[in-house]
């Protein structure tokens, strides 16, 4: 479903290297954690995959359904499927959550082929859909995330992926700030939408999240690359031991860290 | 009654021979006045602190003639400015002067007058107030009181609740050429009273003319007044008003300015505290493109303890357009306990636009809380990405966003078709710019 090959990325105009050569594959189903400590990359990669245009690409590819998305823009990519969960939601005063998740669903679906829904009919889809994160309806009529405390937030986004059923979901750091039961919530709504038709990848500096949602593969980040990667017993082996043991990992080859 | 002798530019000079000679003793006395101090006051210009960022030569190199010697074209299909809420409590003035046909009154209940000042010539509340709540002395207000004609005029009695909003609809037809009207206002609302004004300026075609409106409000103890200003002017247009607000003990006054059209506009909204206990808000949107300048001059004067002020004051500029906010809050010495929010926000969508902010706070005691604020921005890449990354297009997610920049100073506006018209202008605005235009 996705591949990521041996990209490298770069601070548009400032040439610093945050990505030096990742390689990742995520097949149609699966669910990936990549973890790492502060400054590997993670975020960079979440958001180069989704488009962000402060980033450029140096060097390798993004093949997502067998083709190369670099040149796509972050809309054309949402309408592909793929999905973004913020570490930083943005707050947009003035636009309620109803209005914005209507906007995109139906330009969404119209690019998908799908049907558009009317207001009335959306009304209805959307209800069943705030369940899934335990949000109460005049949820809908507030300004997105505007005055929405850390954890409100986070919800308002998998609550999002919720509405826009992403094939490709990635989740940037979507357990940090939230207390044990948000963090629950959100977990569980996690799995309800996780299916073998869409795949999961979870960013996260944690393996507290992983307790809740089980990962078919994990991988470590340092340094800019994918350093290690194995199966749901590897978050339990970093949790433990922490990242020291990997960092000789990161220079492998000669390269710089 | 004598010409004026040194009134600069000398186009304004020419136009002061026609005085008008309609009205009362009072106005003819105002008139007088007016003349006097025009003499001896000077044609601004940019040497001069107030008027550093505005140029006014385009006003002083346009012939202006008098509005008899214009050639103004008959004012057709105006229906559709009329809001549904105001069926009947219409007044509506075409280049300064009343238009019984299309105005309508008489249905605001008990208490309520409404009409145009030249039907009342010896109302104690006009005899009393009318150009006496005016403090600017600039040559713009003067000409105004030399030259005006007519004006609308709402008094409510104590206790009086106006059932409907008013509506002011200041219309400026074409003309072969300029010319310059002279609108004004007068309100007197008593202790208890409660009205809701909108004040609409339309220009309904593209010629060039100057409006210079001036209104003056005193809000007794205990009463409300909700004031909407929408300027429409056409883009060929100058626009220079003049809104004064006096407001007594435990009242409130709450003005919402809409700013779209006009060349230059040039605005400065007054309100001068006159006792304890006082709410009150001036608050502004402004959206200007191409080549329009839009200044607002703001005062706010607290000279009693214990008030709530409020001013936001937003800005979209576009293509090589020129915003200018000077907004001054004033807290005199013995004003203690005032609470003043001030917060001018500008949002610039092009290269080639330009933005002057100089918030200017003058506090003398020492036992008040006032925020301030001034930003000049962009939209948020961030704020962009986001909504792109929701499938949304650029274009889209901008226009969004400004849209959404726009919106907060308007949510307060409570007439429903006014509130519903200005989405709509906010939205034509947006849609029309969600592109910036790159200019050479």
């Amino acid at each position: 479903m996705l591949e990521i090959k041996n990209l490298h990325v770069e601070v548009e105009g400032e040439g610093t290297e945050i990505l030096k050569g990742v390689n990742l594959t995520i097949n149609k189903g699966e669910i990936h954690a990549i973890m790492g400590p502060n400054g590997s990359g993670k975020s960079t990669l979440a958001k180069i995959v989704a488009g962000h245009p402060e980033y450029e690409v140096t060097k390798g590819d993004i093949i997502y359904n067998g083709e190369s998305i670099l040149e796509l823009d972050p809309d054309e990519r949402s309408h592909a499927g793929l999905f973004l969960a913020f570490q930083y939601p943005v707050e947009v005063p003035g636009v309620t959550n109803n209005t914005l998740l209507r906007e995109s669903y139906n330009t969404i679906a119209a690019s998908r082929g799908r049907e558009e829904l009317d207001p009335l009919e959306f009304d209805d889809y959307i209800r069943e859909k705030l369940e899934l994160v335990d949000m109460k309806a005049d949820f809908l009529e507030r300004s997105v995330n505007t005055g929405f405390s850390g954890g409100e937030k986070k919800r308002n986004e998998i609550f999002q992926m919720a509405v826009l059923e992403p094939a490709l979901a990635l989740l940037d750091e979507t357990d940090s700030g939230l207390d044990i039961d948000a963090l629950r919530i959100v977990a569980d709504g996690i799995n309800k939408l996780h299916h073998e038709e869409n795949s999961v990848v979870l960013i996260t500096h944690y393996q507290r999240l992983l307790n809740y949602i089980i990962p078919d593969h994990v991988h470590v980040m340092i340094g800019g690359k994918v350093v290690k990667s194995g199966g749901k017993e590897l978050a339990l082996e970093l949790e433990e031991k922490g990242y020291d043991w990997l960092e000789s990992l990161a220079t492998v080859n000669g390269e710089a860290k | 009654m004598a010409h004026p002798t040194r009134i600069e530019p000398s186009i304004l000079h020419k136009l002061a021979k026609h005085l008008p000679e309609n009205g009362s003793a009072r106005w003819t006395n105002v008139r007088q006045k007016s003349m006097q101090q025009l003499n001896s006051t000077q044609f601004p210009h940019k040497k001069i602190e107030e008027w550093r960022f505005t140029d006014l030569r385009p006003i002083s190199r346009t012939e202006f003639t008098h509005i008899n010697d214009a050639g103004t074209y008959k004012a057709s299909d105006i229906e559709k400015y009329f809001i549904p809420e105001s069926d009947r409590s219409r007044l509506v003035f075409i280049n300064g002067r009343y238009n019984e046909t299309y105005s309508s009154i008489g249905g605001l209940g008990k208490g309520v007058t409404v009409g145009n000042l030249s039907r009342f010539p010896d109302d104690e509340n006009v005899l009393e107030y009318l150009n006496n709540l005016v403090n600017y002395d600039d040559v713009f207000t003067l000409f105004n009181g030399l030259m005006f004609e007519d004006g609308a005029y709402i008094h409510l009695k104590e206790g009086a609740k106006a059932e409907a909003p008013i509506q002011v609809l200041n219309l400026y037809t074409g003309s072969e050429k300029p010319f310059i009207a002279n609108p004004r206002m007068l309100v007197v609302a008593e202790e208890d009273s409660d009205v809701t004004i909108i004040e609409d300026h339309i220009g309904l075609e593209e010629n060039s003319y100057m409006t210079i409106p001036v209104s003056e409000v005193k809000v007794k103890q205990r009463a409300h007044i909700h004031h909407v200003r929408i300027q429409r002017d056409n883009e060929n247009a100058f626009h220079i008003s003049r809104p004064i607000a006096y407001v007594e003990k435990n009242s409130e006054y709450h003005s919402y300015t809409i700013t779209l059209g006009a060349k230059l506009t040039r605005n400065e909204p007054r309100v001068v505290q006159e006792d304890e206990e006082v709410d009150f808000t001036l608050d502004g949107l402004v959206l200007i493109d191409g080549e329009q300048v839009a200044d607002t001059h703001s005062v706010m004067d607290h000279r009693f303890s214990h008030a709530n002020s409020h001013q936001l004051h937003k800005v979209v500029v576009n293509g090589k357009a020129h915003s200018i906010f000077n907004g001054k809050i004033f807290v005199r010495r013995d004003a203690q306990k005032i609470d003043s929010f001030q917060e001018n926000r500008n949002l610039l969508l092009s290269y080639d636009g330009l933005v002057n902010a100089k918030p200017q706070l003058e506090i003398f005691a020492d036992d008040v809380l006032c925020s301030h604020g001034a930003t000049v921005g962009q939209l948020d890449p961030e704020e962009v990405f986001y909504l792109q990354s929701r499938g949304m297009t650029e274009e889209k997610a901008k226009e969004v966003l400004t849209y959404a920049f726009a919106l907060e100073t308007i949510e307060n506006v409570k007439v429903d078709s006014v509130h519903k018209l200005l989405i709509d202008e906010v939205y034509r605005y947006t849609k029309a710019n969600s592109n910036p235009k790159v200019t050479a």
